[in-house]
């Protein structure tokens, strides 16, 4: 099939409710890979004013983090119509990335650290607690093992290596899973909630990480892997991606690694 | 009001201000630094009532300037103000504005026996820590100057920090003068809810609203009902004319004509330090003839649009540690028609470890407009790596340039700059004062 015709809708949810750090970052990264190849493009505000139509609509999900007041506004917003077509574009295996708060709003439910408890979508079997201002929170530098077996297999085969990724993690709620798999193990940082080790989540083809919205550049396998995701879904056929010039990620990830001395396998190829 | 200190207090002050010279003295003979942090520690452990006993020395009052962006600016404005009607004035000026530094301020201007002579303390405070400092120092007046979501790695977000404002400054005497932002959203309302007498400051020129709301932007829900708010237009991130159609609430009517204002400096961020200071000036009973000379005639503190000249070549500095920052900068920047920037990011302490937030930055409005990017700091790549995803095709008419070594990255820069042309550098914090060190060659800090 020939790159010109593709074409590629981003969702990217709440953009002015949900994008607290650099969230947008993630809508960035996948925009601009398809674009450099050349696929037609369109990022879709999936805000208060979208409808249900709109969502099913989209190829690729974005969610970033948000204030707890913020989390508030978007949870009361998402309900219904527009609920339901977010759980089933995630049931029929959309891929998404949801970053920070995100991943709070598809669990079950959230306990803000001062007033009430906020409802989930309950599509991922996880809940989240704020254990209260007092209580520190996890920030800082994140490095994860991706362990989810099917992704983990999937990058595996399109890098030659384990997948490690780095990010940062910045958030006072706890996470604790339930059946669903973690997206990962911690190497360096504290993920989910400082205690078992796991981070994030993986359920279908739905990534959920309290690594802050710039996941992708510097995990731009994890991008391409959406992408290709994406466009399987799309066309019903496996549409291999041109590989981009990835030194700079490269140089980043290295750079990162040094600097907290950890020393995970190098990728041979990046995308 | 020095005498109101019991004698027992006056002795332990006397010791504390004695001990704390010593160290000052101590570390700069020894070039150990600027000593702008350590004396206030020490002296603090010997009196805990330290920053009280002083500020109450002050003999026309303490001034706090506090928000994310404009302090040092804003406050070495006013205090210039001050001191051309002949004031005595004591103030951070280092830019130290945790509690140690405030009273290393305080103690620079004290005698040896604790006796403090100064006119005003112009205090600029972290925002974090106006709750914990207003109710010793009971200042005379606080310009809130704005908040933008800034070092979250720090202290969580921008609600929790304004809901601790306007708690504390609620409690202060009802004499005391509340001076904020009328044109962000959060500081009007906080502003609005005040029994104190409150003043406003804000812009009224829809010529310089930006197109659109530009990305970095935190609330632009109404902080009374939490309705979206409909803006009329926006001057800088969520800083503009607002209205909430559900609940009526509106930004508050500024004590000065913003037009008939000039600001101090470039970037439309300078006009509203101007006007903070302005107003807060004219409220504390300084002429307008005092206050106009001043503004005509200010020069920028150091990194804040601060204008060198190395090497026969004209070089600004213009200080970017956030995203609504280094929006203003760049805008800065492609106002000009210069063609050679050079960016600088760190991610130490007082930077914020996070460098997260480059991605709020519209950097594809630096890369549109094309000509030489040289990038360099501790996160290098990261940054290198926002401005490539600034390119919309994989071939665009940047020259961008990554080098590791700052020194390196600043001659390459100026290699790059034509004799006629100014270089930009847009640096974070602690990579500010690591360029000023190597463009003079000495260090300020």
């Amino acid at each position: 099939m020939n790159s010109q015709q593709l074409e590629l809708t981003i969702g990217w949810l709440y953009p002015t409710l949900m994008s607290t750090y650099g969230d947008r970052g993630n809508v960035i990264t996948i925009e601009r890979r398809a674009q450099w190849r050349g696929y037609n493009v369109k990022v879709l505000p999936l805000d208060q004013n979208a409808t249900a139509d709109e969502i099913k609509s989209v190829d690729v999900i974005v969610g970033g983090g948000a204030q707890d007041r913020q989390q508030e506004i978007v949870m009361r917003d998402l309900q219904g119509a527009k609920a339901e077509a977010i759980r089933e574009k995630i049931e029929n295996g959309t891929p998404g990335v949801f970053t920070c708060g995100s991943p709070q709003l598809l669990g079950h439910y959230y306990e803000p650290g001062f007033g009430q408890r906020i409802e989930g979508l309950g599509i991922l079997d996880l809940v989240s607690v704020h254990p209260g201002e007092n209580t520190k929170r996890c920030i800082g530098n994140l490095v994860i093992e991706v362990t989810a077996s099917r992704l983990a297999k999937d990058l595996e085969e399109m890098t030659g290596t384990k997948p490690y990724l780095v990010g940062f993690e910045n958030h006072g709620g706890r996470t604790k899973l339930g059946k669903v798999e973690a997206l990962g193990k911690v190497v360096y940082g504290l993920g989910n909630n400082g205690e078992d080790g796991t981070e994030g989540a993986f359920y279908q083809n739905a990534i959920a990480t309290y690594s802050h919205g710039p996941l992708l550049p510097k995990n731009p396998f994890v991008a391409d892997w959406l992408i290709q995701t994406a466009l399987r879904l799309k066309y019903q056929q496996l549409i291999t991606l041109q590989p981009l010039e990835d030194t700079l990620a490269m140089q980043a990830r290295e750079s990162m690694f040094k600097k907290l001395q950890v020393n995970p396998p190098k990728p041979t190829v990046l995308a | 009001m020095g005498n109101k200190i019991k004698l027992i207090d006056r002795v332990r002050l006397g010791f504390a201000v004695l001990v704390a010279k010593s160290v000052t003295f101590g570390v700069r003979s020894l070039r150990l630094g600027a000593a702008s942090v350590l004396p206030g520690a020490i002296a603090r452990r010997i009196e805990p009532r330290l920053l009280q006993l002083l500020s109450q020395q002050v003999k026309n009052g303490v001034i706090i300037i506090a928000g994310t962006n404009g302090k040092t600016t804003t406050a070495l404005l006013l205090r210039t103000i001050l001191e051309n009607k002949g004031f005595r004035v004591c103030h951070n000026s280092t830019g130290a504005n945790l509690e140690n530094g405030l009273m290393t301020a305080f103690l620079e201007s004290t005698n040896l026996v604790g006796t403090l002579d100064v006119d005003y303390a112009i205090l600029e405070v972290d925002e974090n820590i106006v709750p914990k400092v207003l109710t010793p120092l009971q200042p005379k007046a606080i310009l809130c100057l704005n908040l933008f979501r800034d070092q979250l790695d720090r202290y969580g977000e921008v609600d929790t920090i304004s809901k601790r404002w306007t708690k504390v400054i609620a409690t202060l005497p009802p004499e005391t003068v509340v001076i904020p932002n009328a044109d962000d959203p959060t500081l009007s309302h906080l502003g609005q809810q005040l029994p104190q007498k409150v003043l406003f400051f804000g812009l009224n020129e829809p010529e310089n609203y930006l197109e659109a709301i530009p990305h970095a932007v935190d609330s632009i829900y109404c902080p009374r009902c939490g309705h979206s708010l409909d803006y009329q237009g926006v001057y800088l991130s969520h800083l503009g004319d607002f209205t909430c159609p559900n609940c009526g609430f509106t930004k508050s009517q500024p004590a000065l004509v913003s037009s008939e204002w000039q600001q101090i400096l470039v970037g439309l961020y300078n006009k509203y330090n101007t006007l903070a200071a302005a107003t807060a000036a004219k409220e504390l009973g300084v002429d307008e003839n005092t206050i106009r000379n001043t503004i005509n005639n200010f020069q920028a503190a150091f990194g804040r649009a601060e204008d060198l000249v190395i090497d026969g070549k004209r070089v600004r500095i213009l200080l970017s540690k956030n995203p609504v920052g280094t929006n203003e900068t760049i805008r800065v920047v492609t106002q000009s028609t210069d063609k050679t920037t050079l960016m600088v990011l760190n991610d130490r302490t007082p930077d914020g470890t996070d460098v997260s937030w480059i991605w709020d930055v519209d950097t594809e409005k630096l890369v549109e407009r094309g000509g030489t990017l040289v990038v360099s700091g501790d996160r290098v790549y990261d940054m290198a790596l926002r401005l490539r995803y600034s390119e919309k095709t994989p071939q665009s008419n940047i020259n961008l340039i990554v080098e590791e070594d700052l020194k390196q990255a600043i001659a390459t820069a100026l290699e790059h700059t034509p004799p006629n042309e100014t270089l930009h550098i847009l640096p974070t914090y602690s990579a500010m004062l690591e360029v000023r060190e190597v463009l003079t060659g000495r260090k300020i800090l």
